[in-house]
């Protein structure tokens, strides 16, 4: 393990990450690695229609015993899905269906046999007998009075339409600009490498239900589980191993999950369900989708003056517990302004039902989508008014002056500087090189196009920011417990789960930092419900600020009491004692700290009168300002495009960003590296369609495009670094900043290729068919060649 | 079930098959060499990628009937390969992975690019990974990683009299 930056500054060093070794040797411990004897494998039977009635399940004879209908895994009890607001209507989501499925892929029946080819043999056996429905599929049709249901006794397909109103938007009527686009982010998966799975089984010496699931969040999951299964919390463990990426898409409960964990209940071996490729194209939970229809208001003089038009997020059939997507449409509404001094908003959102896939969270909730409509009516102002559109951001920018700053729709952005992200960003794209390129044209008639856009990203947010989001469970706080043993190393457990974001050394660097220790000398643990402390699991950019407070502040702890130790046995007072490599100095000696750990542990006789043994402290962290801290930055990105073909190429990218204080600076880049990737994909290639009948047309990776070494740029990320005020060590979350972006940079520069012709590029991914299908649209319209 | 006999990771082993058995599913469900990894089934994500008779070979598109004679080794096949013991380096040192489920299967390629390609720049890296999907990094230290792997091993041959 090598450091930069010496030995002893552990944050801000970019320390090698402790989780690698067991990857690179293959020791990695994936869900499909953990083995349990005489586990049986099963496989769902799924609806091959979008919308039907379900008439009839007929099991084989021979092995009727194996297959699960809903009836046999009974009493399975239905939480009630979405945000806590009586507006939100129910959806109940069954394990298996219930008479009714409501998307291609929904389970019916569960198949388990000793293999998983013999469960798909069987699979192949059971027949469904399915009336047809009439299926809803657009979601601006679906909001017609006219038009079909996807459930009943819902008065339309509305999950909840809520509206936002802010300022003065009669004012928006006679704006002198007023720009109006319609913007779409197509649907599309979250695909982790590593597929969802579960694995469970009754342990009769513990008398628990065991169920290893690749999850996010185990605490949360078991909390559900025993809810549902009718057991007390003692009695079902979570146990998350290693999780081959998440992304959000692993932080629901689903009905795979809850199907498994009740058969489990009912047969005397282990199951377990991996996911395969199909599956999760067809019924993971699915993210993005979101249609708007705004329009832009601004002075001649290029001040933004607010927005309105109506929100479309297409969240599928089913809200997924706990809290549906109706964050997706409250999001995208408080983001709507972005960084702009923007005071005048009327938004009317619509979490739309139809029969696809539930939406899930994903990389960036909502902000993709925002960012992308925002970011391209910017662009789209500056043409109508012969600006360049850098120059306009910069205009409307909030300034450092102004921070902290209360957006129109009441997001506090509090520390940064966002003019100084966008010059940098500028200073290194170089923007005067490239209009002077694209004077002089391309050799191979491509068609160069520079774009900007700029994101926030709340992370660190607590209480009061998910009870506006109205949660059902509110991950305000984060725990860590930090447990120095007698040989004077650490175990540190926490309630969130690494799954590549390198919390073992990050979170070990944070511990090393307050006990002066190395961090060779800790080990990180999560995702045991039976070892950890209550902890909402990794998402929201939350980790680093919440678990990495919560380690800190129970550090800190531990230290006092060696310094209170140290002082006892150094015959001194506490406070002429510090901490130093390892060692605890006082005026006129030192010793040890495995001298103190030992006492603490293994010789109370040693400890100072009334003094409790044992050196281990349990701390809980939010931070201070619980409406959250907001990283940011500016992306700028160059490309090249084939007008005939589409083809678009990725020249450059650059990112200016501002996390607050990085502890582990190399850790960092790779997020934005990687958060960028998953940006491209959205921009450029990855989508969902269904047809009208509301089948999913992208189900394998040859239909399905996912970016890979060729189409994803090395990055130049530059960094700003303004500390947050209100975090430990002002950290700010960052690791779903890199995907909020690049839809909206990568949209701006193709958009800036064609200017000249005026094309519309306003939905994603910006496949060749698409781009090409725009030029000849614009081309037309100008009544050009072709 | 068909008698499959495979030199794997160096032993001679024999097992009895279903002939319909993928090699990747062979190879982590009856053998328990769980590093190979599965992560699309059709050949396209590269996760499950081994070497069979000295090839890189996406092992979900095999069935292990298949190798029946032949040489097949996986990412635990490797623990004292030069080639191997450079590049698990040059990935830790480049922080060339993060959630780690892709990183056998690069691996695996990336001693196939290295064997077949000495010190590649990093185009011709990124064109040879364009079979291997990592979703977590942006690929852009594993190609880091692959190159100066690619540069320490010809420095360390140019090293030897």
């Amino acid at each position: 393990m090598s450091v930069e930056g010496g030995g002893k500054g552990w944050i801000g060093a970019s320390l090698l990450r402790k989780e690698d070794a067991r990857h690179l040797y293959g020791h990695g411990m994936f869900i499909a690695d953990v083995h349990v004897s005489g586990v049986q494998d099963v496989a769902f039977v799924r609806s091959q229609m979008a919308h039907a009635r379900v008439v009839q399940v007929d099991k084989p004879a021979r092995h009727a015993a194996n297959v699960f209908v809903l009836n046999d895994i009974q009493p399975v009890k239905i939480l009630e899905a979405g945000p806590e607001l009586s507006a939100h209507r129910h959806s109940p989501y069954p394990a298996l269906a219930d008479g009714r499925v409501r998307y291609v892929g929904q389970t019916i029946a569960a198949c388990v046999m000793p293999t998983r080819a013999q469960a798909e043999d069987l699979a192949d056996q059971v027949h469904v007998a399915l009336e047809e429905l009439p299926a809803v599929v657009d979601v601006v049709a679906a909001m017609r009075p006219d038009s079909p249901r996807v459930f009943d006794e819902w008065p339309n397909n509305s999950y909840i339409s809520t509206s936002v109103v802010e300022g003065n938007p009669e004012l928006l009527g006679s704006a002198a600009v007023r720009v109006h686009r319609r913007l779409r982010l197509n649907r599309q998966a979250t695909v982790s490498l590593e597929g969802r799975g579960v694995l469970a089984y009754w342990d009769h010496r513990l008398d628990e239900l065991v169920v290893y699931l690749s999850t996010q969040g185990g605490q949360v999951k078991r909390l559900a589980l025993s809810r549902m299964l009718g057991l007390p919390e003692h009695k079902v463990r979570v146990i998350a191993p290693d999780i081959g990426g998440g992304f959000g898409g692993k932080n629901r409960i689903m009905p795979e999950d809850i199907a498994v964990a009740a058969i489990a209940l009912k047969v005397r071996h282990p199951v377990r369900w991996i996911e395969d490729r199909r599956e999760h194209l067809l019924a993971s939970p699915h993210a993005r989708d979101h249609t708007y229809d705004l329009t832009i208001c601004a002075e001649r003089d290029g001040t933004l003056l607010g927005i309105e038009g109506d929100i479309y997020i297409d969240a599928g059939a089913y809200a997924l517990w706990p809290t549906g997507a109706f964050q997706e449409a409250s999001m995208a509404s408080r983001n709507l302004t972005g960084p702009y001094r923007m005071r005048h908003l009327r938004l009317d959102a619509h979490t739309v039902a139809t029969n696809k896939a539930p939406m899930g969270p994903y990389r960036g909730v909502a902000r993709p989508g925002a960012t992308f409509a925002l970011e391209r009516l910017v662009d789209e102002v500056a043409r109508e008014l012969g600006r360049e559109p850098f120059d306009l951001r910069r205009q409307n920018a909030v300034t450092a002056a102004e921070l902290p700053y209360r957006t129109a729709a009441g997001l506090k952005l509090d520390t940064g500087d966002y003019i100084a992200a966008l010059d940098l960003a500028r200073e290194k794209i170089d923007l005067p090189a490239i209009r002077r390129r694209q004077v002089a044209g391309e050799p191979d008639g491509r068609k160069i196009g520079v774009g900007f856009a700029f994101y926030t990203e709340q992370s660190g947010h607590g209480t009061v920011e998910f009870m506006k989001r109205k949660f059902r469970v509110i991950p305000g706080y984060e725990s860590a417990n930090v447990r120095m043993l007698p040989d004077g190393n650490v175990l540190i457990y926490v309630g969130v789960q690494n799954h590549g974001q390198g919390h073992e050394t990050t979170l070990a660097q944070i511990a090393a930092h307050e006990l002066g220790i190395d961090p060779g000398q800790i080990s990180v643990r999560y995702g045991d419900t039976a070892i950890g402390p209550y902890g909402f699991g990794t998402f929201a950019s939350r980790s680093i600020v919440f678990a990495g407070g919560a380690v800190g502040k129970a550090s800190r702890a531990l230290a006092e009491k060696i310094r209170r130790i140290g002082a006892h046995l150094l015959q001194t007072d506490v406070a002429a004692i510090r901490i130093e490599n390892g060692m605890i100095h006082g005026p006129s000696g030192k010793i040890g700290l495995a001298e103190i750990a030992f006492a603490a542990n293994a010789r109370p006789d040693q400890l100072p009168t009334g003094m409790d043994p044992l050196l281990e402290s349990v701390a809980t962290y939010e931070p201070t300002e619980s409406g959250g801290v907001f990283a940011y930055g500016t992306h700028a990105v160059v490309v090249a495009v084939d007008p005939d073909s589409g083809v678009t190429e990725i020249l450059d990218y650059v990112v200016s960003e501002d996390c607050g204080t990085m502890i582990n600076p190399m850790i960092v880049d790779g997020q934005v590296q990687g958060g960028i990737a998953q940006g491209i994909g959205t921009a450029l290639y990855e989508e969902i369609p269904y047809d009208e009948q509301g089948q999913p047309l992208a189900t394998t990776f040859a239909d399905y495009m996912v970016p890979c070494a060729p189409e994803v740029p090395t990055v130049r990320i530059q960094h700003i670094v303004t500390p947050a005020l209100t975090t430990e060590y002002g950290v700010k979350g960052l690791g779903e900043g890199g995907a909020i972006a690049p839809p909206a940079a990568i949209a701006n520069a193709v958009a800036d290729a064609f200017r000249d012709i005026g094309a519309s590029f306003n939905e994603t991914p910006l496949s060749p068919r698409r781009v090409s299908e725009a030029v000849d649209l614009a081309r037309r319209a100008r009544g050009g060649q072709r | 079930m068909k008698s499959l006999t495979v030199e794997l990771n160096g032993a001679t082993v024999r097992y009895e098959v279903e002939p319909r058995q993928t090699l990747a599913d062979f190879l982590r469900e009856q053998c328990r060499l769980t590093a190979t990894h599965i992560g699309c089934e059709h050949g396209a994500c590269g996760a499950c990628t081994v070497v069979v008779n000295g090839k890189a070979t996406r092992s979900c598109l095999r069935l292990a009937i298949m190798c029946n004679g032949q040489s097949v080794e996986t990412l635990e096949g490797f623990p004292n390969d030069k080639i191997m013991e450079v590049l698990r380096r040059h990935f830790h040192e480049s922080h060339a992975l993060q959630c780690g489920f892709c990183t056998p299967g690069m691996l695996i390629m990336a001693r196939d690019i290295l064997l077949r390609l000495a010190e590649p720049d990093a185009q011709t890296v990124r064109q040879q990974l364009s079979g291997q999907i990592c979703r977590c990094t942006g690929y852009a230290n594993i190609v880091d990683a692959i190159v100066s792997a690619g540069k320490a091993l010809r420095s360390q041959r140019a090293a030897l009299p």
